[in-house]
């Protein structure tokens, strides 16, 4: 019969397999790696450069106050707001800053890409969970901090599957 | 995370403690006390040795270990042991835990993940612990125009059966909870039973996806009786007893009947896939066309039933299938005649022939049991045209065929009582 | 056997004598609805004679959200995100046909190096949507092995996408005028290895769905789709291509850097459920030779972002583009007039085509083989209702 043959196929397919690597990755132990910072734009040249879109980061040293990202946001998320901050900075003389509510963020950075001054980029931070709604609204000072994330692990493809090492 | 722990006050845990110490106290010399004054008045003590046991003697035991010997001794030979640890449900059940799990893990590995990890230290080991405590804790929902004494009897004599099977099949010479003359007729009469309680229950669940799949149910497993009575047939003509215990020393004294008879092995097989409902014949639970089968309206602790029912009946006709075809618990002698353990002297205790058929049966029931595992990652579901096609055509001629070797054997003189291949 | 019209008209009979269904006890009617395993963000209504299926009505609208309403409202640029949100994996297809359309509207000329990116997006796209497509197939008909080695494997291409967009799905990544971002390092060679790697595993998906007899037994001969009646009722897709029609928009209409890629349009003749379930691994093939080519042929240096207006906007007009996404051809008919957010988006999509084929083909099969006809239609109930 020929489909003996193919149940005898399909059981060597699957036997194969136990041999195999297991392919999971065991998050929280092991977490992915990243290649460079996060998401950046350029806006002298108009392009981004690659890295992971996570949390924004906020420099407060470049930041004028210009609501450009706000307004960008307006029509997707609606998700960054602007507020007073007790900072005294040269180049703020509204002295406001973007506070973004990552309860409504899709991360799609197009703000990013409408910050003219190199003040709002993205990182490699992904792990933003909360107990309450209240404490995801990051006020621009939560923004400034850079985050510390280690992740070690990649796909590895050796001659005994594919697995995360 | 819906809830907020509450804050821990010192205060008032203490005084729960003291509440809990208080009720307990309470009900043991109100309701405790009395009642074991009324069992120890009206219940015969049984004598160990050459005395009675007494409370006080069961007390002065407890603190030496070594002089509970005898009760365990005793206990060994009395009915209740074999029904409820060995060969009996403790067993039975062990070996069902440990085949969920070993399914859920060799599953995982042949689809290249990792199964259930995290309850336990060592790669998930108390998972099933996990899983029973949250089935016991979960809210058992009946429809409204369900039936409801069917429905909350169906699971429990479906276990009830399963353990049936169980208690015919022998697992040592001597250990078997019901050493019945008829043992293999007994059997599929019992196995009779499960197309009714499945049918009941769908019919009780008031639903239509319940309906559907227990008309499945019904088809499937009433299909595949006939091919599963046909091959046990053959092992039958080939050593003439219907007696699980004699089938197993007829084998014993000329070779295994795989050897003989291995078509009517690989139909005992398939039929018993289909009994269980296992994949690829798991049409009466098909996820995808209706929704959970007769399964559906299923809920909690009568979820786990079914399920550790399942599994029980798993076992029975895998070891079914040793008996009957792997020399149930034949295979060199490796244990040695007394064993020395260093505190206590446990030699009253040991059997050096049940202990040795007893490891024997399990390893040859753990890989059968494998063996039916394997069909669930490589085969998709099958359907119930195909299903009815196959059972009644292909299987029950492959069983006549083997049927006619076995009697070719028997009176060609090559087995049977003074055969050519009996030692 | 009658015709597929003839069929329909006597199982609508069928189905509106609702009222007789009390007096008529062989029929039931099921609904497999959103809750049900076996059918997705999407209710269809069967009614079942026995093990057969005599009348299904589909009903969807389930995922509404006015999509095209939406964006009405919005800038050029900023409908990007929430355009994606109807197949969140297959995000670049769906926003590659808007960017098309919006160029040929505003008249915006994408540069070079940004058409190859972008090629490159969709072809990784496609294999994450059909791997996802394959592992549901897989799990409906009651495979579990086959719905965890596709999702394994989807993880090869969600992770190149991560590295080159950002995000995992929704990638947002195609805009009007070229792409987000410039590849990182290290990506060509990562690309190629893990692509070389699936190809071997496409070989172990063969040996155990495909040539799996008992898989072969269920889906041959079942819910056929002649090659006239796929015309007539106008599928699309990998539906069409395995009715024997070998018609695939990347050739048919070449779209950016297409017409200089060399790759065959995989068709089958016999139009049963087998080869709408085959036809996509063979286009899983075809697309890693195209992205190997792609690789190759791109220009190492060169900007791959137009650079724009803030507030990008054309002289009134309207344009038509498509392209072929996993279910099928993704259209977009936008209308402007003048002013930076468009006056009127039509979305048509490939998966609310193959829908019309549904009831056809489900009339006469068992009720075993509603899964096996239905997902066989490529059919994302999400993107359907927009």
């Amino acid at each position: 019969m020929t489909s003996a043959g193919g149940f005898i196929k399909a059981i060597e397919s699957g036997s194969k397999h136990l041999v195999m690597r297991r392919f999971t990755l065991r998050y929280p132990e092991q977490k992915l790696k990243f290649v460079g910072d996060g998401y950046q734009f350029d806006p002298k040249r108009g392009v981004g450069i690659a890295g992971y879109r996570g949390r924004h980061i906020l420099l407060h040293d470049k930041c004028t106050g210009c609501q450009l990202c706000a307004i960008a946001c307006e029509g997707i998320a609606e998700a960054i707001g602007m507020v007073k901050v007790d900072e005294q900075w040269k180049h703020n003389k509204k002295a406001i800053m973007p506070q973004i509510d990552y309860g409504k963020c899709v991360f799609c950075a197009l703000c990013v890409d409408a910050c003219p001054f190199y003040a709002l980029f993205m990182t490699n931070d992904y792990e933003l969970s909360s107990f309450t709604k209240e404490h995801l609204i990051y006020t621009p000072g939560q923004l400034a901090v850079k985050p510390k994330y280690q992740g070690e692990y990649e796909i590895i493809i050796d001659d005994r599957g594919a697995t995360h090492g | 995370m819906a809830t907020y722990p509450q804050r821990f006050r010192f205060g008032e845990f203490v005084g729960s403690l003291i509440w809990l110490i208080f009720w307990v106290l309470i009900i043991v010399t109100l309701v405790g006390l009395p009642l074991i004054f009324i069992v120890l008045f009206y219940i015969p003590l049984p004598p160990i040795g050459d005395e009675v046991l007494t409370p006080y003697r069961f007390l002065t035991m407890v603190v030496d270990p070594s002089r509970t010997i005898p009760i365990i001794e005793h206990l060994m030979t009395t009915d209740f042991f074999r029904v409820a640890a060995f060969p009996g449900f403790t067993y039975a059940a062990l070996i069902a835990a440990a085949t969920i799990f070993i399914e859920r893990k060799f599953l995982a590995k042949m689809q290249l993940r990792v199964g259930p990890l995290y309850a336990g230290k060592v790669e998930g080991i108390l998972q099933l612990v996990a899983d029973g405590l949250k089935l016991i804790a979960k809210e058992i929902i009946i429809p409204s125009g369900a039936d409801k004494p069917i429905f909350w009897a169906a699971p429990v004599a479906f276990v009830a059966v399963a353990a049936a099977v169980v208690a015919l099949i022998p697992v040592a010479p001597g250990w078997v909870v019901a050493d019945v003359d008829v043992g293999l007729l007994a059997i599929f009469a019992i196995l009779g039973f499960f197309p009714l309680i499945t049918l009941l229950f769908a019919w009780a669940s008031n639903s239509k996806y319940p309906f559907i799949g227990g008309m499945r149910a019904l088809h499937q497993m009433i299909a595949f009786e006939i091919p599963f009575i046909l091959s046990a047939l053959s092992v039958v003509i080939l050593s003439g007893t219907l007696n699980l215990t004699e089938i197993v020393d007829s084998q014993i004294q000329s070779y295994w009947f795989i050897f003989f008879v291995p078509i009517s092995a690989f139909v005992f097989y398939i039929s018993s896939l289909a009994e269980l409902e296992r994949i690829p014949f798991d049409l009466p639970e098909a996820e995808s066309e209706i929704v959970a089968g007769w399964l559906t309206e299923t809920s909690g602790m009568i979820y786990g039933l079914i399920q550790l029912g399942s599994y029980v009946k798993t076992y029975a006709l895998a070891a079914l299938f040793v008996i009957l075809f792997l020399g149930g618990w034949a295979g060199p002698q490796i244990f040695p005649p007394e064993v020395r353990t260093p505190l206590i002297d446990i030699s009253p205790l040991y059997d050096q022939v049940a202990a040795n058929a007893t490891f024997w049966f399990t390893l040859k029931t753990f890989g059968v049991i494998m063996l039916m595992l394997l069909p669930r990652g490589i085969s998709p579901r099958i359907r119930i045209d195909i299903l009815l096609h196959t059972g009644w055509y292909k299987l029950i001629v492959l069983a006549f065929i083997n049927m006619f070797v076995a009697l070719a054997l028997i009176y060609g003189g090559i087995l049977g009582p003074g055969g050519l291949l009996v030692r | 056997m009658s015709s597929l019209e003839d069929k329909f008209e006597e199982s609508k009979k069928l189905g509106l004598q609702i009222v007789k269904e009390s007096e008529d006890d062989r029929l039931m009617t099921l609904s497999v609805g959103p809750q049900h395993p076996g059918s997705g963000h999407f209710r269809f209504t069967i009614k079942v004679d026995g093990d057969y299926i005599v009348y299904c009505d589909p009903d969807p609208g389930y995922v509404h959200r006015g999509e095209e309403k939406m964006c009405e409202y919005r800038n050029v640029i900023q409908n990007i995100p929430h355009l994606e949100r109807p197949v969140i994996h297959d995000s670049n297809n769906i926003t590659y046909s808007y960017s098309l359309a919006i160029e040929e509207l505003v008249g915006i000329e994408v540069p070079r190096r940004g058409q190859f990116i972008r090629a490159i997006a969709s072809e990784l796209n496609r294999q994450v949507y059909t791997l996802y497509w394959l592992a549901i197939y897989g799990i409906f008909l009651g495979h579990s092995t086959m719905f965890m080695w596709p999702m394994g494997d989807r993880e090869l291409f969600i992770d190149l996408l991560e590295a080159l967009t950002g995000a995992r799905v929704t990638h947002a990544f195609n805009i009007p005028g070229g792409v987000r971002n410039d590849m990182p390092e290290g990506f060509r060679d990562r690309c190629i290895r893990q692509i070389r790697y699936f190809e071997k595993r496409m070989k172990e998906y063969e040996d155990i769905f495909y040539n799996n007899p008992l898989f072969r037994q269920r889906t041959e001969q079942v819910g056929v789709l002649s090659k006239e009646d796929a015309a007539k009722l106008g599928v699309t897709g990998s539906v069409l291509r395995a009715s024997g029609i070998p018609y695939d928009i990347r050739k048919a209409e070449p779209y950016d850097v297409y017409n200089e890629l060399d790759f065959k349009v995989q068709y089958m003749k016999t139009g049963d459920c087998f080869a709408r379930s085959y036809v996509p691994l063979l286009d899983m093939r075809e697309s890693c030779h195209i992205i190997e080519q792609l690789l190759d042929k791109i220009p190492q240096s060169g900007e791959v972002r137009a650079k724009l207006q803030p507030n990008p906007k054309g002289p009134p007009g309207e344009a038509y583009r498509r392209v072929e996404s996993g279910r099928g051809a993704l259209g977009y008919y936008i209308v402007s007039d003048g002013t930076p957010r468009p006056y009127r988006v039509k979305i048509s999509v490939g998966s609310f085509r193959n829908l019309l084929a549904l009831p056809y083909l489900l009339v006469g099969q068992r009720l075993a083989d509603m899964p096996a006809v239905y997902w066989s239609l490529n059919y994302w109930p999400v993107e359907a209702d927009r």
